[in-house]
């Protein structure tokens, strides 16, 4: 009752903050050729993404995502504070966090791993460069990894 | 007296046997004032004179024929008389013309000091001697009495640390001492008997003479006490300043003066001196505008102003002396007690200096820079104040200004880098998108548009790349040096290393060969350094010549206490104009189609050197190679 066990035929559930629409394209694009099938959500700021996650409002039906996406720079609520509380939440933590971000900033990248990031990926600025990323977290997140039960199913 | 010329015999040769030679030579002899004595060459009187009978107290016919010895007991007879070695002419011969002082004796056996000149004769009888004799009885007892004089006053004299001199009435000087013979430059009996003219030309010597209304103890007594300022002048011909006083000696040749005689080329130096000084003094405080210059007495009442004084305050000396200097404070500084603990600093320190703002006469303020400087007399008594003054608004208000530009242009320095970082950083994420999304259409759509459409997107594809290459090298360019580290001591040999590692690709592929001298250790940076090397080795290899790249990194001292760094390559090098221009930022020698390149190597390479407090430069000829020099300080000297 309290663990199941997913399959191939399962969609896994990766939720992506991302305020470029340019960018949610591209990752959606890039993740068109995966291997797992992928229920890509989208959010665009920080407080649509706590209220997707604690299933506030609009979100009252979301599913709990098994991989978060997040930007560090977002509108209204900071990327680094939606990180925060994801990992002080007791319900969320387990939840693996990639930083996907524009920022090569030293103190960005230390912060975020003293945050309890799972890791942390600079955007490529080429298009190449950024579809090999995104099919990198789709082959090592989503194929390699084993994640931790989804409890929200 | 002195012998005189015209008292001597001259040598006379026609003197024969004839009776008529020999009273003409008689009647010579009579003329002589002197006692005159012929002798023959065994010692024997054969003439003689009226003065001789006299001054012998014989008659004639006493003495003709006698030995001279019975006159003249000593010395003469002696003379005349050869011995082995010499001719009795030769004796002779050496005495003639020269005095000799003997005694002689009278008939009564008395004796008496005589000076005798001798002169030879000739004769048939053989060489005959005339002698000339002088009683010296008088010269004597006056030589006694100076010698006794000089023994009682010398004694004095030499005491005396003044150069002194004893003077009779002629102008002659007849005594001195060391100090006078020191401060003339003649030995003491080259100037005794001497004109006192020889060496103070003007102005003693006259003082001793009398003329028609004075006498001459009356003449020298207005001098007595009196110090009066003459010229020397030395034996070698030199003159310098005296000052000479004068005392009277009584002695039995009448009124002696003697002259203590001072050099006061110094005292005169000295006065001189301190007269130009003054009188720089007087025209620089009076002359001078910008400064008001005032003398204050000890209680800081206003005692003198000047021009500057009435240029920076607006009074004039008339209606400010005699005023208290308090009144060129404000009402509040007055309160506070300024003006008088500023003189108390002055009084206590010798000096006080502060700024502040005084008060004109039109009651406008102006910032003052003053001075204030305690005078005292010799026994440390205050004598009063000297006030310089000096309006320093105009110099605050340029330093301020400064001050301003310099805030203004740090601060606008500073938001360019932060601008050029924000710009480039903000700038790559919309680029980031053009690109991204012309290259997807260029792969998606590649082939399935019109050739057109392909070429089109192509140039959109490689503008973008371009692009962000230029961004990307703005942000590492405005990066550099900003998390500059504290300096340690690095091994330059070591970052060789780590650039050579980095570099490693690149040089394998080129088939470059990197050599070294041996490379100091210094303080500075090594990431930095790294990138500075990394640079220009890269670009040694990238711009090579018709060879393999050879290059040579080494590093020399120089004197101004700099560590010089060069790499030096025989790549294809660059003409002269071209060598400031390669350092400045997205400068290029090459197009894209040559060398890919955005121009940002040397530019950062000089960023970097400029933190580190060093230069950079290149020399460099076509097809000759370059090398580049980059200069950091030494640091800790090694």
């Amino acid at each position: 009752m309290m663990e199941s066990k997913r399959t191939s035929i399962q969609p896994l559930e990766v939720l992506l903050v991302e305020d470029s629409p340019g960018d949610v394209r591209l990752t959606q694009e890039a993740l068109k050729d995966a291997k797992v099938h992928i229920n890509l959500r989208v959010v665009r700021d920080g407080i649509d993404a706590m209220a997707f996650l604690m299933r506030e409002g609009e979100y009252a039906t979301a599913p709990r995502p098994d991989l978060i996406l997040l930007d560090l720079n977002l509108p209204r609520k900071d990327g680094r504070e939606v990180l925060k509380e994801i990992k002080e939440n007791q319900e969320l933590k387990s939840i693996p966090v990639v930083i996907l971000t524009t920022s090569a900033s030293e103190a960005d990248i230390l912060r975020s791993y003293l945050l309890h990031a799972n890791c942390y990926i600079t955007k490529p600025v080429n298009l190449d460069g950024f579809l090999t990323v995104v099919k990198s977290i789709d082959s090592f997140w989503l194929s390699v990894v084993k994640l931790p039960p989804n409890r929200g199913l | 007296m002195p012998w005189s010329e015209s008292a001597y015999m001259k040598p006379s040769h026609d003197l024969n046997e004839s009776e008529d030679g020999r009273a003409r030579y008689r009647s010579l002899l009579e003329a002589s004032p002197d006692a005159m004595v012929v002798v023959s060459p065994n010692g024997e009187i054969v003439l003689l004179n009226a003065q001789a009978e006299k001054q012998f107290a014989y008659r004639r016919d006493e003495l003709l024929g006698k030995d001279v010895k019975s006159i003249i007991p000593e010395g003469f007879a002696e003379r005349l008389i050869a011995d082995g070695t010499r001719t009795a002419a030769e004796a002779l011969a050496q005495q003639i013309g020269t005095g000799i002082e003997l005694n002689g004796r009278r008939k009564d056996g008395s004796q008496f000091p005589i000076e005798i000149m001798l002169s030879p004769l000739e004769s048939a009888e053989g060489t005959l001697v005339t002698a000339a004799i002088r009683d010296v009885t008088e010269h004597k007892n006056a030589e006694k009495h100076l010698a006794q004089m000089e023994a009682r006053y010398r004694g004095l004299l030499e005491a005396a640390p003044d150069a002194m001199v004893v003077v009779n009435q002629n102008g002659e000087i007849v005594l001195l001492n060391v100090q006078a013979e020191k401060q003339f430059g003649y030995r003491r009996d080259e100037l005794l008997g001497r004109k006192v003219k020889s060496i103070i030309p003007e102005g003693f010597a006259e003082r001793l003479i009398a003329d028609g209304t004075r006498t001459a103890a009356e003449a020298l007594a207005q001098q007595i006490g009196t110090g009066i300022e003459l010229s020397g002048r030395r034996k070698d011909g030199s003159e310098f300043p005296i000052e000479i006083m004068l005392s009277p000696l009584e002695s039995a040749e009448g009124t002696l003066v003697t002259a203590a005689i001072r050099d006061i080329t110094e005292r005169k130096r000295i006065e001189d001196a301190l007269r130009d000084s003054e009188e720089r003094f007087r025209l620089m405080a009076s002359g001078i505008k910008d400064y008001a210059n005032v003398m204050l007495d000890p209680e800081g009442f206003i005692v003198s102003w000047n021009e500057g004084g009435e240029r920076l305050k607006g009074y004039r000396a008339e209606e400010i002396v005699g005023q208290h200097f308090s009144r060129f404070y404000s009402a509040e500084d007055i309160r506070k007690g300024l003006p008088a603990m500023e003189l108390k600093q002055a009084k206590e320190t010798g000096r006080f200096e502060g700024e502040g703002w005084r008060v004109r006469k039109d009651g406008s303020r102006f910032l003052a820079n003053i001075v204030i400087t305690a005078f005292r007399d010799e026994k440390g008594q205050l004598r009063g104040f000297g006030k310089i003054t000096r309006d320093i608004t105009e110099r605050r208000r340029a330093e301020e200004h400064l001050t301003k530009t310099m805030e203004d242009l740090k601060r606008s320095n500073e938001e360019l880098g932060q601008f050029a970082y924000v710009a480039s950083h903000d700038l790559q994420e919309p680029l980031r998108m053009v690109a991204s999304y012309t290259q997807l259409l260029a792969q998606r759509y590649k082939g399935r548009l019109d050739s057109d459409a392909d070429e089109f997107i192509a140039f959109a594809v490689d503008g973008c790349n371009r692009m962000q290459g230029l961004i990307q090298d703005l942000l590492s360019y405005s990066r550099a040096g900003a998390n500059a580290e504290p300096l340690r001591e690095i091994s330059c040999e070591g970052a060789l290393e780590k650039t050579l590692r980095n570099l490693r690709p690149t040089i394998q592929d080129s088939g470059a060969m990197v050599t070294h001298d041996s490379l100091p250790t210094i303080m500075t940076d090594e990431t930095q350094l790294v990138q500075v090397l990394q640079n220009l080795i890269a670009n040694a290899i990238k711009y090579h010549g018709a060879e393999p790249p050879l290059i040579h990194v080494s590093a020399t001292r120089n004197s101004g206490n700099e560590w010089v760094f060069s790499v030096r390559d025989n790549g294809m090098g660059m003409e002269p104009q071209y060598f400031e221009r390669i350092f400045i930022l997205f400068q290029r020698l090459h197009g894209q189609k040559e060398f890919a390149g955005t121009g940002i190597g040397l530019a950062m390479c000089k960023k970097i050197v400029d933190r580190l407090g060093g230069r950079i430069w290149v020399e460099s000829q076509p097809t000759k190679g370059s090398t580049f020099y980059f200069a950091l300080p030494a640091g800790d000297g090694k």
